[in-house]
């Protein structure tokens, strides 16, 4: 299940629209080893995300695990890809069970029909996100927080080498931000899975991300450790945000803080 | 495969024995409650023995009339085995449409299919085309012609519409040729006002048989269009949560999505073709499907055929006994089912049910 | 003055006939007004008596001051009615179904559909038709044009009205009445040579397309089978209300009628030999005798002075079933 072979995205660039939302990004991710990719809105994160995933169409190359994994076909790339998408479409009047096993989905045959095993694998991806009780019910029933587990056990039960997270605590209180970071990285430890994830929140990026990389206007600013990336000023030029940086060994703790006036005036700054 | 074992867990959904048992129990009575009655009285048990004369090598003396016989072989059964065929392909057409375009109110016309038949028939009986006897009918060709041109228009201006691969585009090329067509017909129809009444019997739809050949006909396209539409079924379930997800998820949607439409449309096109426009199959029997085992269409496809075809032998059935000897339309039958049933789903919508 | 009425001795019988291209029917009065003389007359085409006339017809009064010479037909009935009458001359055009005489001026006007403009470029000075749409009617009366609407007859004795107030209408009222007493002549021959009263019952089926439309007994047609004697299986079918049910096919197959007739021969091309053809109906006595009758469709569906012809066609089929001998 190892390899060495780190991810390597080279001249990733994405039209929408017209518009070039990702435009010449490359960067590299160890194996095994989690990126957090921080940005603004509208720096093109999610499209970059999906661009590694092969879900939207996409120039350049992303090598992983000695592939290029644009050219794969799509059932060989799912069981290499999952991504947790940032809006998901949750169709009505389906279990989660059901919902769950479609992460099955490149491993099934012409019928798909989920085996035994693939059951299994299934409920015990749910049970480690605390969700065997709600295995019975409709998914649109479930709270965001639950939803929010429930589709990450899908992208997980599909055994992927690499999984893309495309802001994946944004519904999510304290907690289950937590519980659901953890268990990413307890999974990511376990089995050599690599990761891929876009933040919001600067702190939760640093604090679980190995290597971090700043996306501004669909191009890679900054890449690096997360305390090099993370200062006042940087955050100051292009979150236009005021805040204090506090230091904790590897990750960075981001404090916001109040200005002492509205924009503008004096003192404010 | 069932889940027997785990206490708390949840089953997935799964076609099982008892399903299909189930559903082939309802569509076994069916089948028989409309072999036993009918405009003309005829006794059950020698309704079976001719069936069962007929089989080849078989020869049993029913005790039945030479026209008695008649009724039953040449007239009652095909047309029961043709409403099995005809409702079984508007019920999984009408589940694949709704698959496809993540819209249970879907219905096998879409894209054409109806206003494309409408254009067929009413040429062909304008042009006296359909003078043949069952095989050999210009009707259910030119119908089906129709219907076929007007599908293919849709899919190339709606596929070709834009590099996105959303259903919206197809689904607005597809009222856009339905309303030509229709416009076309329209012209056509009342141009030739002498032939009024045929085409608005055609479009109200019918069983109609020459004996078995409607079935022979039907049938290899019945078959292909169902064996298409079943081993799809599991794609389905992986579409509805999006394009782009189901594309993470290891499927090619817009192959999916061509080979289901293709496919769902073909199912359609052969309906209408032997039957004209029956209504409401298409969107009622998979909605009542999906109220009792769950939205899966692993189970929906393959119940909705043998519920379907129970529906149109029964309602079929209404049509021939309500107002006997008199003929009512098949549509009015089924319209009449319908609305309710609307209706009734609507409530459950607004109490949350749903 | 004398004031001369024609009692109406029919009610309306009001029944869903866009089957039969038509309108409800009801019987038209005619009343002549000035010194008008009665029908017996001598044929006499001057024109100073006969006019001006004053119609009744069931959308109201029309006056009618001098002989119409440019008149244009949009039913095929009328046509049928103006010619045999002697009127032909003063027809000017005809709607597109009107087929009949062969001499007929057909044009490309709709009696279905028709176009106002197309009717006003003829300059007609009298239209006749089974059914107008509204702003039509309108239209004519606007520039003064009449217009007569006769409905589809229900009985006999509306066709005979309808061919008298034709004859006023034009001015041929002594082609009218000899058009109608050689109607009642051979009409009544042909039931002089059947016998009614002998006990069986001869049984038939009408089809009016290939999907087994048929016609009751309330209908025109029906009724003239009905005069003859003739047992309509359609009649089972009454309750279902239009007068033109359509049977099941079980049905017509389990009654085994004696006589099939086919007015759907040139519709939709049915006859002796597609009905053998049709899987299951093999059995039937009316096919194995061959006692299937193909009609032509236009004379089973007008009431002009042609339903003799269908007489004909009725009786003649009969004698094959009871080996009558024809009388005269």
């Amino acid at each position: 299940m190892e390899s060495s072979d780190p991810l390597n995205v080279e001249g990733l660039a994405v039209t929408l629209g017209g518009r070039k939302v990702v435009n010449d990004v490359s960067l590299a991710v160890k194996s095994g080893g989690w990126l957090s990719v921080i940005g603004p809105n509208g720096s093109g994160k999610s499209s970059l995300l999906r661009a590694i995933a092969g879900i939207i169409p996409a120039k350049g190359t992303v090598h992983f695990q000695g592939k290029d994994i644009m050219q794969l076909n799509a059932k060989l790339r799912a069981q290499t890809v999952s991504i947790v998408p940032q809006i998901p479409i949750v169709p009505p009047r389906v279990r989660v069970i059901d919902y769950v096993l479609l992460g099955r989905t490149p491993y099934l045959g012409r019928g798909f029909q989920p085996t035994r095993e693939d059951i299994d694998l299934a409920e015990g991806v749910m049970a480690e996100l605390d969700l065997e009780d709600m295995s019975d019910r409709f998914v649109t029933e479930m709270s965001g927080g639950e939803r929010q587990r429930v589709i990450i056990a899908r992208a997980l039960v599909q055994q992927p080498k690499l999984l893309l997270l495309d802001e994946p605590t944004t519904a999510l209180d304290m907690g289950h931000q937590q519980d659901v970071l953890e268990l990413v990285d307890l999974q990511r430890k376990r089995l050599g899975i690599t990761v891929l994830g876009a933040f919001h929140d600067l702190t939760l990026a640093s604090q679980y991300g190995t290597s971090m990389a700043l996306l501004v206007g669909g191009t890679v600013s900054k890449s690096g450790p997360a305390h090099e990336i993370l200062t006042e000023e940087s955050l100051r030029e292009i979150y236009g945000a005021h805040v204090s940086i506090h230091k904790d060994g590897e990750s960075v703790s981001i404090i916001p803080e109040r200005r002492k006036g509205p924009k503008g005036t004096p003192n404010s700054d | 495969m069932g889940n027997k074992n785990h206490k708390k867990q949840g089953t997935p959904a799964e076609l099982t024995y008892k399903l299909v048992v189930g559903a082939s129990l309802i569509l076994l009575s069916s089948i028989l409650l409309s072999l036993l009655f009918g405009p003309v009285s005829i006794r059950g048990d020698r309704i079976f023995l001719e069936i069962l004369n007929r089989i080849p090598g078989v020869s049993i003396d029913s005790g039945l009339s030479s026209i008695q016989a008649a009724i039953v072989w040449d007239v009652r059964f095909p047309r029961i085995i043709l409403g099995l065929i005809v409702g079984g392909l508007l019920a999984v057409a009408g589940a694949s449409y709704q698959g496809v375009f993540r819209n249970p109110l879907a219905d096998p016309y879409l894209l054409g299919v109806a206003a494309g038949a409408g254009l067929g028939a009413t040429i062909a009986i304008v042009t006296g085309a359909t003078n043949g006897e069952g095989m050999f009918d210009a009707l259910p060709i030119a119908a089906f012609l129709g219907s076929a041109i007007a599908v293919g228009i849709t899919l190339v201006v709606g596929g070709a519409v834009g590099r996105s691969t959303s259903t919206a585009s197809l689904l607005l090329a597809g009222v856009a040729v339905a309303s030509l067509f229709t416009a076309i017909q329209t012209y056509i129809q009342q141009r030739e006002s002498s032939t009024l009444r045929q085409v608005y019997s055609w479009i109200l739809g019918r069983l109609s048989t020459s004996g078995w050949d409607e079935v022979v006909m039907i049938l290899p396209y019945a078959t292909i269009s169902l064996a298409v539409m079943f081993s799809m079924r599991g794609a389905l379930d992986v579409l509805a949560v999006g394009e782009e997800e189901a594309l993470s998820l290891g499927i090619r949607p817009r192959r999916v999505r061509w080979i289901v439409i293709g496919a769902a449309s073909l199912a359609a096109a052969s309906a209408v073709a032997v039957s004209g426009l029956i209504a409401f199959v298409g969107i009622i029997v998979p909605h009542a499907v999906r109220l009792v085992v769950g939205a899966s269409n692993r189970l929906v496809v393959p119940l909705s055929f043998f519920i379907g075809a129970s529906f149109l032998i029964l309602t079929d059935l209404l049509a021939r006994t309500l107002q006997s000897p008199a003929e009512l339309p098949i549509g009015v039958v089924t319209a009449f089912f319908g609305a309710p049933f609307f209706l009734f789903v609507l409530r459950r919508r607004s109490d949350g049910v749903i | 003055m004398k004031l001369f009425k024609w009692p109406s001795t029919l009610l309306a019988i009001f029944a869903v006939t866009i089957l039969m291209g038509s309108c409800s029917s009801s019987p038209s009065q005619v009343t002549a007004t000035g010194d008008a003389s009665t029908t017996d007359d001598q044929s006499s085409e001057q024109a100073t008596e006969p006019f001006p006339v004053t119609l009744q017809t069931p959308t109201g009064e029309i006056l009618l001051e001098e002989q119409p010479t440019r008149i244009l037909s949009l039913s095929p009935t009328a046509t049928e009615m103006l010619f045999s009458i002697g009127a032909g001359e003063q027809v000017i055009a005809v709607d597109d179904q009107s087929n009949y005489p062969p001499e007929a001026p057909t044009s490309a006007i709709s009696g279905f559909a028709p176009n106002l403009e197309a009717i006003l470029a003829l300059e007609p000075d009298l239209v006749v038709h089974q059914y107008l749409p509204e702003d039509i009617e309108q239209g004519l009366a606007n520039v003064g044009i009449p217009s007569l609407t006769q409905y589809a007859a229900s009985s006999l004795d509306d066709t005979y009205q309808q061919i008298e107030q034709l004859g006023l209408a034009t001015g041929a009222s002594a082609g009218a009445e000899s058009t109608i007493q050689e109607m009642q002549q051979r009409i009544d021959q042909l039931m002089a040579g059947i016998d009614l009263s002998d006990g069986s019952s001869v049984t038939f089926y009408h089809e009016l397309d290939p999907t087994y439309y048929s016609v009751t007994s309330s209908t025109f047609i029906g009724q003239v089978y009905a005069m003859l004697g003739l047992v309509n299986i359609a009649d089972e079918a009454e309750g279902a209300g239009s007068g033109y049910p359509q049977l099941s096919e079980e049905y017509i197959l389990s009654q085994d009628p004696d006589l099939i007739f086919l007015a759907d021969t040139k519709c939709c091309a049915q006859g002796i030999e597609t009905v053998s053809e049709r899987n299951g109906w093999g059995v039937l006595s009316a096919v194995v005798e061959e006692k299937v009758i193909e009609l032509d469709d236009d004379i089973a569906s007008r009431w002009g002075p042609r339903v003799v012809d269908f007489f004909e066609a009725i009786v003649a089929a009969m004698e094959q079933v009871t080996a009558l001998e024809p009388v005269g």
